[in-house]
C-alpha cells in the first residue's frame, strides 16, 4: 500500500528506514573517521514520526545556536539531508584539522566554515552513496550550504517542506561519537513522501 | 517577571492584561503579533505556509486561515479592528534551495501573503522584521504591547 502521509507508516517500514540510517550512517562514520584520524562511532539510528514542535524539542533548545550543513536531494529521492554540529563538535573538528582552540560559532572565519562545510559534505555524500547503492536509486545532491543559526530556524526548513502534506515530519537521525567522547552531532535524513514509497518499493516492501 | 506563554509552530495563543507571549526561532515561518492596547488583549500566531490547502484541517498552519481564525477569536474577546496593532517577524531564507513547489522562497511568499491577508482584513502592519537569512525569536508583552525580536549574536530589537 502506498504511503500518503508519514503517520501511515507501519513498524516494518520504520525499521527499514532505521536500517537505511544504519548503513548510511556507518559509511558516513567511516569517512569522518579517516578525515579526523580518530575513532568515530554512530549511535543506533532512530526513525521517528513526530509532530512539528515535538521534533524540534527532541533535537534540543530551539534557540541554541548550531552550525548546519544542508544538502538538497533530487532525482528519484527528493528531500533534505542535514548535518547539525553544536559548538563542542565544531571545536573538536577545528582543533583536529586546524589546531584551533574554541572559535565561537558566530565568529567562525572563512577557513573554519570551509573546513566544516567540507566535513559535512563528505559525511552527507558517504551517507547518501550507501543509501543509493543499497536501494539502487539515483540521488543527486545539491551544492552543500553552511549556516550558523538557531536550531529551530534550521529545522523549520524541512518542517515547511513536509508540512505541506502532513502535520508531522519523519526523520531518520543518528549521532556521531568521536573517540568515545559523547560529542553530539546529528545527521538527519528527511525524504518526502513520494520518495519514501520509491524506497520501499525498491526494497521489496509493498 | 511576566509569565511566559510559549507559542509553537502552527499555533496561536491569546492573553489579556499580563503575560509574555513568545515564539522561538522563527525561520521561514512568520510570527504575527496582534495587540489591542485599550483592553490589553494580545494574540501571537506562528504560521508556516502561505495558503491553506482544501484538505488540511490545521488552520493555524497557514497565513490565510491562521490570521482569520486569530482575528475571529480576538474580536470575540472584545478587540476592535480600529485599535489593533499588528507587527510581524520571520520569513527568512535559511538556505538557497530549489525545493518542490516554490519552497525555495517560502519565507518571502509567507511574508507577502501575510501582508496581503492582513490588508484584506483591513489591518496595516505597523512594524516588521522580515527576510534575511537568520532565525528570530519574537515576543509580545501583553501588559505593554511591546514586541521584541532577538537573533543569535545580536542585541534584542524592539519592534
Amino acid at each position: 500500500m502506498a504511503i500518503k502521509k508519514y503517520e501511515e507508516m507501519n513498524a516494518l517500514e520504520l525499521d527499514i528506514l532505521k536500517e537505511i540510517g544504519s548503513i548510511g550512517g556507518g559509511n558516513a562514520a567511516t569517512a569522518l573517521s579517516s578525515m579526523l584520524s580518530a575513532k568515530v562511532n554512530m549511535t543506533l539510528p532512530r526513525a521517528e514520526i513526530l509532530e512539528f514542535n515535538e521534533a524540534i524539542e527532541k533535537m534540543g533548545d530551539p534557540e541554541s545556536v548550531v552550525a548546519a550543513i544542508f544538502v538538497e536531494m533530487s532525482g528519484e529521492i527528493e528531500g533534505i539531508m542535514l548535518f547539525i554540529l553544536p559548538q563542542e563538535f565544531s571545536d573538536d573538528i577545528l582543533f583536529r584539522m586546524l589546531g584551533k582552540t574554541r572559535v565561537e560559532l558566530l565568529e567562525l572565519e572563512e577557513i573554519d566554515t570551509s573546513v566544516l562545510t567540507e566535513i559535512g559534505n563528505i559525511v552527507i555524500s558517504s551517507y547518501v552513496t550507501a543509501l543509493s547503492s543499497l536501494t539502487n536509486v539515483e540521488v543527486e545532491l545539491s551544492v552543500p550550504q553552511f549556516t550558523v543559526n538557531m536550531l529551530g530556524g534550521i529545522l523549520s526548513v524541512p518542517i515547511a517542506m513536509m508540512g505541506q502534506h502532513s502535520d508531522r515530519i519523519m526523520m531518520v537521525t543518528g549521532d556521531f561519537k568521536v573517540d568515545e567522547k559523547s560529542l553530539h552531532s546529528s545527521m538527519l535524513l528527511l525524504p518526502d513522501v513520494k520518495s519514501l514509497n520509491i524506497l520501499m518499493k525498491k526494497l521489496g516492501v509493498e | 517577571m511576566a509569565k511566559k506563554i510559549s507559542v509553537g509552530i502552527a499555533d496561536m495563543k491569546i492573553a489579556r492584561q499580563e503575560g509574555e507571549l513568545i515564539t522561538y526561532a522563527l525561520g521561514s515561518c512568520i510570527g504575527i503579533a496582534f495587540y489591542d492596547p485599550m483592553i490589553k488583549l494580545g494574540g501571537l500566531l506562528h504560521i508556516m505556509l502561505p495558503e491553506k490547502s482544501a484538505t488540511d484541517s490545521n488552520v493555524l498552519k497557514y497565513a490565510d486561515s491562521g490570521i482569520r481564525e486569530t482575528l475571529r477569536k480576538l474580536y470575540a474577546f472584545g478587540a476592535t479592528k480600529g485599535r489593533l496593532v499588528v507587527k510581524i517577524a520571520g520569513g527568512a531564507k535559511m538556505f538557497e534551495m530549489k525545493g518542490p513547489g516554490g519552497l525555495g522562497n517560502i519565507g518571502e511568499r509567507n511574508a507577502q501573503n501575510v501582508k496581503r491577508i492582513l490588508m484584506m482584513e483591513g489591518l496595516r502592519v505597523s512594524a516588521e522584521d522580515t527576510g534575511a537569512n537568520y532565525a528570530r525569536t519574537m515576543s509580545l508583552d501583553v501588559a505593554t504591547g511591546q514586541v521584541c525580536v532577538r537573533t543569535a549574536g545580536k542585541p534584542e530589537r524592539k519592534l
